[in-house]
């Protein structure tokens, strides 16, 4: 918002004062502000006086009126009843053959999840247990969850790039990979809200505070029957405030490469920065037999084809016994020169 | 290992002082940094003066004194001194798949007051930071309203704004710790909690705006990010206290916080505090998205699990002493804390020096405010004896923050979210912190 230079001088910054007055007189005498007062309750107290002028005017006239084709193409979300599922369709046999390309490096083959990547099957029965297993099968609720979140934001590189169909299919698969539906079975928009899930009643509302603590002052406990347990130690980075410390890197089983940016050559730094976004996430962890970043004996192998090769695989995609490469990693919307830049980065960082 | 006297302690000292004037200046402070370290000794070298012969300690002239510093504008954004470069965000590389979709956690054990700086609010992100250029982001509000508007942020910023200060906890703060102490520092064990002062304009202001009809009950809040990131609201909450800010501690949001719009329902979950705010739905039942159903839902030890658990109920921790920030000498020290409620003002917090069996109440220090971080604190001497420190936080609605036996006896040890125990630190006759458990 712009002042009016005018507002700065003495005589306007007195009317600005007058009109603020006014207008919190005429808010102190508005039902509609009593009735939020009340229901804010004791909360309303600590909000500064400023914003009971929001409340003066039952509209300011700011903003434009959207119309329904601009809120179509952001309006992507589903609900359990299906309100919300565009028209279209998909077969659990097309859901498995992209499921195996986009999803099952990081989701396993079978759902089982890769690394500490979500696993999707499985897991019935466990919720009691010592160590559940919350997957699609075992936990969620709805069928329209699993649609609404692989169409919003899967595959995690690519996010709002599978079609419609593509969406479909892919739930179909998920939830045939959970045996709730047949390996003939077609999902569209008018039979993914009759899907009942395992445990659809599994869930209830907030009912805290479910504790009664109370302010006890002396004698509490007893500290002859108390039990100390001790942290465990080596897990946590400690190298910042312990003189024998580490970095925490237990469970993670490649130490994150090292790589020295002002040893890179030009193009291989530009590719640093398309790595961070666009390839990391496989690279780091190995996802999909990735060859990682740093190792140098896994990219001896893939270089030792020559660069013409290697950059045809990343291009194009591959699959073999090593593993699996998406075209581009998934990312369409990168040049090839982006993609060369990316694998020049790789190949320097893993001399 | 014993304590030295300080005398005896500076005699030493001076001994390895004399003893290393030979040394250039830095192979001598590293002489002297482990000849102490070797002695248990607590002081640091700044605290012993003219043991160095160039020194910058009095009577010595320091070196800054005698030359000229930076110019105005040599850094138009300014960082903290690179004294602080510990003072950083940090995160446990383990926690989670990929640093893309994780969290970090803010150093409390470095701050002071109840404001935490911009760069060091927490993050969490599900698809990482976009950039977003906030000439081209735009807020959609349609569904069950009059009128479906879409603003601009220039538009948002025409609307009367309010400023408030408000803790921002991910619902997993403390989660690493329910069936046993796993982290070894305060950073690792509370850090999930940031507390700003937030500006924008109330939710309820742009609904009114947009007009919700009779039967509009709930809010879907949609960011822009690559998660699309959603969460069904409550329409009382948003006509209550929830804010769209496009401000924090009186600059734009960060990337990290959400630039150039995010959702803030203080006092909850941080996840519903939708980052990146793209749009805002009104309907008449919630949407059950993936993160509030397969994720920030609480598993009970009967294998249901709780729904819409939003409150961040009251909670405290001890942040002076703490892992990070050991005692050196016995003495006076002032023991300092934070505490916060998500139902509202902090009305109280108590101390015990013993693990739980004795109570003092603890003094609330500067601004007491409903949903923000509150500062408390109770000054005592130590003399060197171990010590069980715990805080106990009450909040307006009578609420005692619980003892971990009495979360694990409702909770049992999977639900992840929500712990928000009466937290130990062993304090030890060294003078080192640990993270332990009193059940």
């Amino acid at each position: 918002m712009s002042r009016s230079p005018d507002t700065l001088r003495p005589r306007g910054g007195i009317l600005f004062v007058l009109i603020a007055l006014s207008i919190l007189i005429i808010a102190c005498k508005d039902s509609k502000q009593d009735q939020i007062a009340t229901t804010t309750g004791a909360e309303h107290l600590d909000t500064p006086s400023a914003d009971t002028a929001t409340h003066t005017m039952d509209r300011y006239g700011i903003g434009t009126v959207a119309d329904a084709a601009t809120i179509a193409g952001w309006d992507i979300d589903v609900r359990p009843d299906g309100l919300g599922l565009p028209a279209g369709e998909g077969s659990v046999e097309d859901g498995e053959e992209i499921y195996d390309e986009k999803c099952a490096s990081c989701h396993g083959t079978f759902g089982e999840g890769e690394k500490r990547w979500p696993k999707l099957s499985g897991g019935m029965g466990t919720l009691t247990l010592e160590r559940p297993d919350k997957t699609v099968g075992s936990y969620w609720p709805y069928a329209s969850t699993l649609w609404d979140y692989i169409y919003r934001a899967m595959p995690f590189t690519a996010p709002q790039s599978l079609t419609v169909d593509e969406a479909y299919a892919v739930t179909a698969y998920v939830l045939n990979l959970n045996d709730l539906v047949e390996d003939d079975f077609v999902l569209d928009q008018d039979n993914l809200a009759t899907i009942e899930m395992p445990n659809k009643d599994g869930f209830y509302v907030d009912d805290r505070p479910d504790t009664q603590n109370r302010r006890c002052m002396q004698n509490c406990v007893d500290p002859e029957t108390r039990v100390i347990a001790e942290v465990i130690s080596g897990i946590t980075p400690t190298d910042h405030f312990k003189a024998d410390g580490n970095l925490g890197l237990a469970f993670t089983e490649t130490p994150p490469a090292q790589s020295e940016s002002n040893a890179l050559s030009e193009i291989a730094q530009r590719g640093q920065s398309i790595y961070a976004t666009a390839c990391q996430v496989c690279h780091d962890s190995g996802v999909g037999g990735a060859p990682l970043l740093g190792s140098a004996e896994q990219w001896a192998s893939r270089i030792s084809q020559g660069r013409e090769k290697l950059y045809q695989n990343a291009l194009q995609g591959y699959q073999g016994e090593s593993g699996f490469m998406p075209a581009k990693g998934g990312r369409s919307d990168l040049s090839d020169e982006d993609v060369k830049a990316a694998i020049e980065f790789m190949l320097e960082s893993s001399q | 290992m014993a304590w030295f006297t300080r005398s005896t302690e500076r005699q030493l000292l001076g001994l390895l002082a004399k003893e290393s004037e030979q040394l250039g200046v830095s192979e001598r402070r590293r002489f002297l940094k482990n000849a102490l370290t070797m002695l248990g000794a607590s002081a640091t070298l700044s605290a012993v003066p003219g043991t160095l012969a160039n020194s910058n300690l009095p009577p010595a002239v320091p070196t800054w004194t005698r030359s000229l510093g930076r110019g105005v504008v040599s850094d138009p954004y300014g960082k903290p001194s690179s004294f602080e470069s510990d003072v950083v965000r940090r995160t446990v590389p383990w926690l989670t798949a990929d640093s893309i979709s994780s969290i970090s956690m803010t150093p409390l054990q470095d701050l002071k007051g109840i404001i935490t700086p911009n760069g060091l609010v927490f993050e969490r992100y599900h698809a990482g930071v976009p950039d977003i250029n906030p000439d081209e982001h735009r807020l959609i509000l349609h569904g069950l309203v009059e009128r479906p508007l879409i603003f601009t942020m220039d538009d948002l910023q025409r609307f009367p704004s309010v400023s408030e200060i408000k803790f921002l906890e991910c619902p997993a703060n403390g989660g690493m710790e329910w069936k046993g102490p796993q982290m070894e520092g305060l950073q690792f064990t509370h850090g999930m909690i940031s507390c700003c002062e937030w500006s924008g304009v109330r939710l309820s202001t742009l609904l009114a705006e947009a007009g919700v009809k009779p039967e509009g009950k709930w809010v879907l809040a949609e960011g822009a990010d690559g998660a699309a990131m959603a969460r069904s609201i409550p329409m009382e909450k948003a006509l209550n206290d929830a804010l769209v800010v496009y401000a924090q501690n009186g600059e734009a949001l960060r990337p990290e916080q959400g630039y150039p719009l995010r959702l803030l329902n203080p006092g909850w979950e941080g996840n519903t505090s939708i980052k990146w705010l793209r749009r805002l739905e009104v309907g008449d039942e919630p949407w059950y998205m993936r993160e509030e159903t397969s994720k920030y839902t609480d598993l009970m030890p009967d294998g249901r699990a709780r729904k819409f658990s939003f409150v961040q109920e009251c909670n405290s921790v001890i942040t002076s002493p703490c892992p990070e920030k050991p005692m050196k000498v016995p003495g006076f020290y002032e023991l300092e804390g934070l505490a916060w409620s998500g139902h509202g003002k902090i009305t109280g917090v108590d101390v015990s020096f013993d693990g739980g069996v004795n109570w003092q109440t603890a003094r609330l220090k500067g601004l007491v405010l409903s949903k923000a971080l509150t500062r408390f604190s109770l000054p005592f001497t130590w003399e060197g004896q171990p010590m069980l420190l715990q805080s106990r936080a009450v909040d307006e609605t009578g609420y005692v923050q619980p003892t971990l036996s009495q979360l694990r006896e409702q909770r049992g040890g999977n639900s992840i979210y929500h712990k928000n125990a009466i937290h130990t630190w062993r304090l030890n006759s060294d003078g080192s912190v640990n993270n332990v458990q009193v059940t």
